[in-house]
């Protein structure tokens, strides 16, 4: 549900650190319509011009804190993502991206559920890499946005 | 008399799009002539679930100007929230007691459960007398008020829960309570495909005459393979054959009368619906074709049914494949469905 509307039209940036443009960042909303516990929240699939950055090299920033690594928010039990508010989805990628238009593939994981499933205990162990539309919610297909990378550089 | 309320979940895509806040939500059900407000509670507050005292009062004060009672409020049970291993049953009751101390904070009457087990609703029963607070886990498709397994078993998003209704009236005649019960969804008594799913699926290349025969076969009893067989043999291809036996696949078959058997333990309803059309020859007078509210409305007065009926929209989903100005009107949408839903009570409980 609101895939065409998941990531902000507008809000795809270099992200420049220590002087040196270190990847990109992008302003997502929540593929649902409730909001998730910090802690299920598994990370993305995203490709950008073919070029896919596992959950390994993303960042996630929230409720007024520093981007935190998808380790870090796998710890936050008592920390809520609201319906209402985006997250900033912070992608290492040394160079970022070029000027102009991308193509960007996107899908969100976010493991909540309706109650206890068969697969509760192996995503405990592995949990599952997003863009298999485990965790996708009402948004099981990895939506593709033509996103124009802004002319502002953000600042780390 | 059963009363009328709406779940805000049906404004879903005005929140999103932020054209509606909580105030204008509950302003627009007052303005429908009734007073039930039902709630998602990780939808709506803030930091749940630990909401600031400013937002409890500033959501208490709402209400209280429009004159508005806070039925029942949504709640969920995330069994991986933990992360290192699979929440156990006490933790989620304990998760369950929050949820009903934040439930009596707001002043809601009732909490809806989906998945969360027999056990852990035992352990929060005395913390939901304690509040006055009722739990009740709500009968959505694919379950069914008589024991079902095969029917339960057959979607992979729901945990599996044939005997919901048996392990929960069992549970409230050996504690003698009435602090808990159940929410059935109006979405079991749904007998054909949509109209909104109808209208995305032939967008999206289904062929409209094999929904129609899918419709029709259905009707006559055919489920799954074998319905796929007929449409095959009605000389439908075979994509459109899968397709269309796919889009009848998420129901519950209900039978209408079984409510009788549960009334005294609805503590509300979700009034489920995904499309008001108006009815031809009736000006002003709209009807939901894909889901009966007839035949229940009648078995819920018959046994004494006097509680509310929550509108639950859901049909909006089925036109984001469109561009914003095609997207479904779910003020109007809602407004058409207090029509019917007042004009059925009109017709059995004043009758």
């Amino acid at each position: 549900m609101f895939d065409k509307w998941l990531i902000r039209g507008d809000s795809l940036e270099n992200v420049e650190r220590d002087g040196t443009v270190a990847g990109f960042r992008f302003a997502c909303r929540i593929a649902d319509y409730r909001g998730c516990i910090l802690s299920l929240h598994n990370g993305y699939y995203i490709e950008v011009d073919g070029t896919v950055y596992p959950r390994e090299v993303q960042r996630f920033q929230v409720n007024g804190k520093p981007p935190r690594s998808f380790e870090e928010i796998k710890t936050c039990i008592s920390e809520h993502w609201d319906f209402d508010d985006e997250g900033i989805v912070y992608v290492e990628a040394p160079g970022g991206l070029g000027p102009g238009v991308h193509r960007v593939g996107f899908q969100q994981s976010i493991l909540s559920s309706y109650g206890y499933m068969p697969t509760d205990e192996e995503w405990i162990r592995n949990p599952p890499v997003p863009g298999q539309g485990a965790g996708a919610g009402k948004t099981e297909q990895i939506c593709y946005y033509e996103l124009e990378l802004q002319k502002e550089t953000a600042k780390l | 008399m059963m009363k009328r309320g709406v779940s805000l979940y049906s404004y879903q895509q005005e929140q999103f799009f932020k054209r509606m806040d909580f105030r204008d939500m509950v302003k627009e059900v007052h303005n429908l002539g009734c007073d039930g407000i039902e709630i998602i509670d990780e939808s709506l507050i803030r930091q749940y679930p630990n909401p600031s005292e400013e937002f409890v009062s500033r959501f208490k004060d709402t209400l209280a100007e429009f004159g508005m009672r806070a039925v029942t409020m949504d709640v969920n049970m995330d069994p991986l929230l933990y992360r290192d291993h699979v929440m156990t049953h006490k933790e989620c009751a304990d998760r369950l007691i929050q949820d009903i101390k934040l439930g009596a904070r707001l002043g809601f009457q009732n909490l809806r459960l989906c998945g969360v087990p027999i056990d852990a609703m035992e352990l929060a029963l005395p913390a939901a007398e304690d509040y006055n607070v009722r739990i009740g886990k709500e009968i959505h498709v694919p379950f069914t008020i008589r024991p079902n397994p095969e029917q339960a078993d057959k979607h992979s998003f729901m945990p599996s829960q044939p005997y919901l209704c048996q392990e929960v009236i069992e549970l409230a005649e050996r504690k003698s309570t009435r602090h808990v019960g159940v929410i059935p969804d109006m979405g079991i008594f749904q007998h054909r495909i949509s109209g909104s799913r109808f209208a995305y699926l032939v967008r999206h290349g289904a062929n409209p005459g094999a929904l129609r025969a899918a419709d029709r076969l259905y009707a006559r009893g055919l489920r799954q393979d074998a319905l796929v067989s007929a449409l095959r043999e009605r000389g439908y291809p075979e994509q459109d054959a899968v397709t269309s036996a796919q889009a009848t696949a998420f129901r519950s078959d209900v039978d209408p009368r079984d409510l009788l058997e549960i009334v005294p333990y609805i503590l509300s309803i979700h009034g489920k619906f995904y499309e008001m059309t108006e009815i031809p020859g009736a000006e002003g007078q709209y009807e939901e074709l894909s889901i009966d509210y007839d035949a229940p409305f009648y078995y819920l007065h018959k046994g004494g049914y006097e509680g509310y009926i929550n509108s639950e929209y859901e049909g909006q989903r089925d036109a984001q494949d469109r561009d914003l100005e095609h997207l479904a009107d779910e003020v109007e949408q809602v407004r058409w469905h207090h029509e019917m839903v007042g004009r059925l009570i009109n017709t059995y409980w004043h009758a």
